[in-house]
């Protein structure tokens, strides 16, 4: 019963770091009509960000956390201002954009820092006991603040007048247009918010897990996988898909060990796109 | 109407690739058979990416169906069937088989969700290839590949592997080209607007369905070309990134016409062999010339050499 909890309490947290994932990469394709292939790009950056405060700048994790949201989501409001928005009609071209900024971050990342995992742990260390299940503080936190940011997101979204343009633009461009809102400014903020939340999730979780060059791929894999089962575009899809998602992973590794979950989970997705090519709670959207 | 099986293009692609078996009787330096090795397999699977994308298509599909095509003939090797002609065919038609009641599943989709879901696809093939280790070696793959043979002839040594893989890299462009030559303007039709293409009564899934099954095959020609010359077949071979060179090859080189991949693949892989022992920073380099093409090269190298030649001669 123990194992079970423990694994219950891993997806969970896995879950809600994939959340922060594929609520960026669902938000700028439901918005903007991108999919972002750069988005496993701002996660490694993010990483990388928070690392060289910590390491170089002596700076406190919190605050290099803080450093690392402000600097991806700079450089993803940069890139879709003076990149992405010459063509943002053309899905092709701007998948082709975002494609080439990941080989570009990621060599340059690897040219910087090199090839190997650096040595970044996470400052809180330790474990509860809950009776007797085991969960690691770091994960805790980590879970706490994922769950807080998705809570805001959802605020911004949902309870303001910035959250309630960004929505219609995403439902209708030209009418949102019609009504006065301003793509020229919306858009770069959403494709910043989006970064942002991957910049995030990579300060906060690349501690844990490993830092190097190529974690940005399995991370956009993950993502894709997520927004697939949860419908592109649909953010309240990413986040039941990801902690769908988190929760096998979890499971899976917890009982069978090695890929044979995630193999089961990629065939799923395929097999609920034969029923349902929207995804769970997708709808059909422009250019998918 | 009278149709040509060829166009200038693709004799072009053919003539240049042809220069492969002259190659031996100007040098025998090493280096230089091993990047015409690489570019040979290169330009087959930049073929199968070109094929899915004269109907706008873009698929990262290509190392899944590569890996079919070359853990064929590894497996094959293992017990010893060894015949050219034989394993291209089997390099070629099983693939192909298997994209069928895959291009059902994914031709459904159009757009955005082809694109994840032929990405997820190259990452299914790669959990597969791990977890069947008693059939496909898992993360130590299959070693000590046999070299092909041809009339009973082993091609083992240097000079035969690359006039083997030239001759697959000239029946990838002669299939490329007369797929993409008979069914031109369909795919035209597609690649312009696939709804109003089917509303004039284009049957669009069947050209699709033939352009993945026939890029699949092409993909798997790719596979049996890359495992012929390393004489291995490894899971990393057929990595998901690789997808991303293969998309680059193209891009770069320009989508225009088939002499896009052709050339596309024969710049980017001698340039990454400039990196040398740092080859892992050529993809900087693809990065930077997929942003150039993207913004202000749309044709890529052969679009824009027509275009300066078109402003010369006009």
């Amino acid at each position: 019963m123990a194992e079970f909890s423990q694994a219950a309490i891993i997806g969970v947290s896995l879950g809600a770091q994939y959340a922060l994932l594929a609520l960026g990469f669902t938000l700028i394709f439901g918005i903007l009509g991108v999919v972002n292939f750069a988005h496993g790009g701002f996660y490694m950056l993010g990483g990388y960000v928070a690392y060289s405060c910590v390491a170089y700048a002596g700076l406190p994790y919190p605050l290099a956390v803080l450093v690392a949201v402000i600097a991806t989501g700079a450089l993803g409001w940069i890139f879709e201002l003076y990149l992405l928005e010459r063509m943002v009609d053309d899905h092709l071209a701007t998948l082709m954009l975002t494609l080439g900024l990941y080989l570009v971050m990621s060599t340059g990342l690897l040219t910087i820092f090199g090839p190997l995992s650096m040595e970044f742990a996470f400052p809180v260390k330790g474990a509860m006991h809950l009776g007797p299940i085991y969960v690691p503080r770091e994960n805790l936190i980590v879970l706490a603040i994922c769950l807080t940011t998705i809570a805001a997101l959802w605020l911004v979204l949902y309870r303001t007048d910035l959250g309630r343009g960004l929505r219609a633009l995403a439902d209708d461009r030209a009418i949102a247009m019609a009504q006065g809102l301003r793509p020229k400014l919306l858009f770069p903020l959403a494709f910043a918010i989006a970064t942002a939340l991957a910049g995030l999730t990579g300060a906060l979780v690349t501690p844990i897990l490993s830092l190097s060059p190529g974690v940005g791929d399995p991370v956009l894999a993950t993502s894709f996988l997520t927004v697939i089962l949860g419908g592109l575009g649909s953010l309240e899809g990413a986040a039941l898909a990801a902690f769908v998602v988190g929760v096998v992973e979890a499971f899976s590794s917890v009982y069978f060990g090695g890929s044979i979950g995630a193999l089961v989970l990629f065939v799923l997705v395929l097999l609920l796109l034969v029923f349902r090519p929207t995804g769970l709670l997708g709808r059909t959207v422009r250019g998918a | 109407m009278r149709r040509n099986l060829l166009g200038w293009a693709d004799l072009i692609a053919l003539l240049v690739l042809a220069a492969g078996f002259f190659v031996p009787m100007l040098t025998h330096s090493v280096l230089v058979y091993s990047i015409l090795n690489q570019v040979f397999t290169g330009v087959i699977a930049a073929e199968s990416v070109w094929i899915m994308l004269r109907m706008n298509l873009l698929s990262f599909a290509t190392p899944t169906f590569m890996a079919i095509g070359g853990y064929t003939v590894a497996i094959a090797g293992e017990y010893n069937v060894t015949d050219a002609f034989l394993m291209t065919a089997a390099s070629f038609i099983l693939p192909a088989l298997v994209a069928i009641p895959l291009g059902a599943l994914v031709l459904r989709l159009r757009g955005t969700y082809f694109v994840l879901v032929t990405f997820v696809l190259s990452q299914i093939m790669q959990l597969v290839l791990f977890e069947t280790p008693s059939l496909t070696g898992g993360s130590n793959g299959i070693a000590g590949v046999p070299p092909v043979t041809l009339f009973g002839t082993e091609m083992g040594t240097n000079r035969q592997v690359l006039e083997f893989a030239c001759g697959l890299a000239m029946l990838a462009t002669l299939i490329t080209g007369l797929l993409t030559r008979w069914f031109r303007q369909h795919f035209a039709a597609i690649e312009e607007n696939e709804i109003l293409a089917e509303s004039l009564g284009l049957v669009v899934w069947r050209y699709k369905a033939m352009g993945f099954v026939v890029a699949a095959g092409i993909s798997g020609l790719a596979g049996y070309s890359l495992v012929n010359m390393l004489l291995t077949a490894h899971p990393s071979s057929f990595d998901s990134g690789t997808a991303v060179d293969f998309i680059a090859y193209t891009i770069i080189g320009g989508r225009v016409s088939i002499l896009g991949p052709v050339l596309g693949t024969g710049a980017l892989v001698y340039a990454t062999n400039l990196f040398g022992t740092h080859g892992q920073y050529a993809q900087g380099l693809y990065g930077v010339l997929i942003l150039v093409v993207v913004l202000v090269a749309r044709g890529g190298i052969v679009g824009t050499v027509a275009a300066l030649w078109r402003r010369r001669t006009s």
